[in-house]
């Protein structure tokens, strides 16, 4: 087993490579870590690890043990839920409240798969689409995925 | 501009770490550790900053006679909100790479414990990684610390894999303005893992690489929760591994007071194991006898707890008599309740001993030091895995002087409010995700002797998906840590190899 230890190279310095300034920086990090090394080899045993609490897993607190009183959704219920949650995401990203996104719009709020497929979505080739939008593109999609299987 | 802040930082970080004396000291400089950053697992705790430090290492493993070369990686990423770009978390890893593989064919997998408030070390020690702590579960003969032996059955054959800590565990916490608690509660916790896993798949280029997600027990709650966030995102996985999950905390009769009709089959299991049930199953026909206890439970047990929750009717005596036979629990027991959940069930089926929640099969006299924490069968591991871990992980080269936090606090602060409900059912999340990716493939591993999150009980949260090729459900020999047993390793090794080179075929 090799024991070598390095700074891992992060990927913005990767990418930042081709600067001779740079290299000669990431040099010497690297040489003041060596010299750390040579005194990590010498280090006493570490600290163990610390158990603060038993293994409680799930465990929730006596105050909070408070479980719905609706039977598990599934079928039609569950498929709306699945529906609100999508929404959600959508409507959070209208920031403007206009019921449509663009593209941009999308990819700002963090909806990566929206603005990824954005030209599929899109069928009016409008720029903007709306959440029915989204809810015809996945439904195509879970039909060309059931006729695969 | 944010080169030079990194540089500087890293620069300050390895004087620090070199003693933070200077060149120029006069003194020996002490023992030092490559991280000198101090952690904390406290709810109010915060880094003031964080810098992406790791130690990289090379090393070998064998696997089905094949020698793998292999990078490890032990450091932290930082998670950022994806709006804003502002930190929110220092998150600690342990990453294992293949050398040479193309990343486009290469699987990536991370993998997380649950408590909530436990860090990742019994899947990372216990499970598929590279070197693995040989417990001898079931039995509590083996003298502890267990050794730490090279894993001939780590999943490095099939994909990376990526060990990561919770906030507020092992060495992860929240970087100032947040504190630790800032992301304890389902949603929040959701979304910092997310921006965890984006920070990753970016550093590394990983974004052509399939991604797995694999978590154990309140894992499975944020997998749910994290494979909808990450699809949504636009970070497609290709699969997801269940490993004894919670998925509904509103059904789980040791967490709340609901039927415990999903327990009885793992009752029926751990009655067999001791030789209780009547018939008693020889071993080879677990699965079977477990298949009668299913439809027990489903078609006689479960309506009748129905009716006793809603108007205290009494089981009838044929009934009682089926559950003794099936359970190998006394008639008396039964009788004094009937609902019955499983810390009632340790503490009863076998007068004088405690037989284990996560794994029913280890025993305990009660009064012994093995009972005294409430569950054998953790506090038989729990030490080993406390010294391991750091030992372990001063091996990669990454030492730190803050106390690593196996199991912390914030079980008991989080915030599991979800969706309308007081608790999380996270089947919506699940579903929601498999909507976005119909691709998408499931697989539950479970063990036949785990009391705490049973399996029948994972398989009806499961069925509400509907029928759906894309999920697959495994049983095992054993706890909740089914691969803590060495046979059951094998096997499910095996299923795991079987699940990842199927997926990898549909791409």
């Amino acid at each position: 087993m090799e024991t070598r230890m390095k700074l891992r190279p992060l990927p913005p310095l990767r990418e930042a490579i081709a600067s001779r300034r740079v290299r000669l920086r990431r040099a010497a990090v690297a040489l003041l870590l060596l010299g750390c090394l040579t005194q990590v080899a010498g280090a006493a045993d570490p600290p163990p690890g610390v158990i603060e609490t038993p293994m409680r897993d799930p465990w929730v607190p006596p105050s909070q043990r408070q479980p719905s009183t609706s039977p598990p959704t599934s079928g039609a219920d569950l498929r709306a839920q699945v529906e609100q949650k999508l929404q959600a995401a959508f409507d959070a990203a209208d920031v403007n409240h206009t019921g449509t996104l663009t593209r941009a719009q999308a990819k700002a709020a963090g909806l990566g798969f929206i603005a990824s497929h954005f030209d599929d979505i899109d069928t009016r080739r409008s720029g903007l689409i709306r959440f029915d939008d989204v809810r015809s593109f996945l439904e195509g999609r879970a039909a060309r995925a059931r006729s695969h299987n | 501009m944010a080169l030079k802040i990194v540089f500087a930082a890293m620069l300050a970080l390895a004087l620090a770490g070199c003693g933070g004396g200077g060149a120029d000291s006069p003194q020996a400089p002490p023992a030092t550790n490559l991280d000198s950053a101090v952690y904390s697992s406290a709810a109010d705790a915060s880094l003031p900053n964080a810098v992406e430090l790791a130690s990289v290492t090379k090393h070998q493993l064998v696997v089905d006679g094949a020698t793998l070369n292999y990078t490890a990686i032990a450091g932290h990423l930082t998670a950022s909100n994806p709006a804003t770009g502002a930190a929110e978390a220092s998150f600690f890893y342990v990453a294992y790479t293949l050398d040479g593989a193309a990343a486009a064919q290469r699987p990536v997998t991370f993998f997380y414990n649950g408590g909530p408030g436990s860090a990742t070390v019994w899947l990372h020690l216990g499970s598929f990684g590279p070197m693995r702590l040989v417990t001898g579960d079931p039995s509590t003969t083996a003298p502890s610390p267990f050794p730490l032996v090279a894993n001939a059955q780590s999943l490095l054959d099939v994909t990376d894999m990526v060990f990561v800590d919770a906030v507020g565990t092992g060495y992860s916490e929240a970087i100032a303005p947040n504190t630790n608690i800032s992301f304890w509660g389902v949603d929040v916790d959701g979304q910092v893992f997310r921006d965890f896993v984006m920070r990753y798949v970016a550093a590394n280029h990983r974004d052509a690489s399939p991604k797995y997600l694999f978590g154990e027990s309140y894992g499975t709650t944020r997998s749910a929760v994290l494979a909808n966030l990450l699809e949504t995102a636009g970070v497609e996985l290709t699969g997801v591994v269940l490993q004894s999950s919670i998925l509904n905390y509103n059904v789980n009769c040791g967490v709340v007071s609901s039927n415990c009709m999903g327990d009885l089959p793992s009752y029926s299991a751990v009655g067999a194991w001791y030789g209780l049930d009547n018939p008693n199953p020889p071993p080879a026909q677990l699965p079977a006898f477990v298949d009668q206890a299913r439809a027990f439970a489903r078609d006689q047990y479960g309506p009748a707890v129905a009716q006793f929750l809603s108007n205290r009717a009494p089981p009838s005596t044929a009934l009682l008599t089926g559950l003794v036979n099936i359970t190998g629990e006394s008639l008396g027991n039964w009788q004094a309740r009937f609902n019955m959940d499983p810390g009632f069930f340790q503490r009863t089926l076998i007068p004088g001993t405690l037989i284990g929640l996560y794994d029913a099969r280890v025993s305990a006299p009660v009064g012994s030091a093995l009972a005294s924490e409430g569950d054998p069968s953790s506090t038989f591991i729990n030490a080993s895995f406390a010294t391991g871990i750091t030992s372990y992980l001063a091996s990669l080269g990454y030492t730190n002087g803050s106390r690593y936090v196996l199991l912390g606090n914030a079980n008991a602060r989080w915030t599991y409010h979800h969706d309308a409900l007081s608790l999380p059912d996270v089947i919506p999340d699940l579903a929601a995700a498999m909507t976005q990716n119909p691709q998408l493939r499931v697989l539950s591993v479970n063990g036949y002797h785990d009391i705490v999150t049973p399996f029948y009980q994972t398989e009806q949260d499961l069925a509400r998906l509907g029928a759906n090729p894309n999920v697959q459900t495994r049983f095992y020999v054993g706890g909740h840590m089914t691969y803590l047993d060495n046979g059951s390793q094998v096997l499910e090794k095996a299923d795991l190899k079987q699940f990842y080179t199927s997926t990898a075929q549909d791409r």
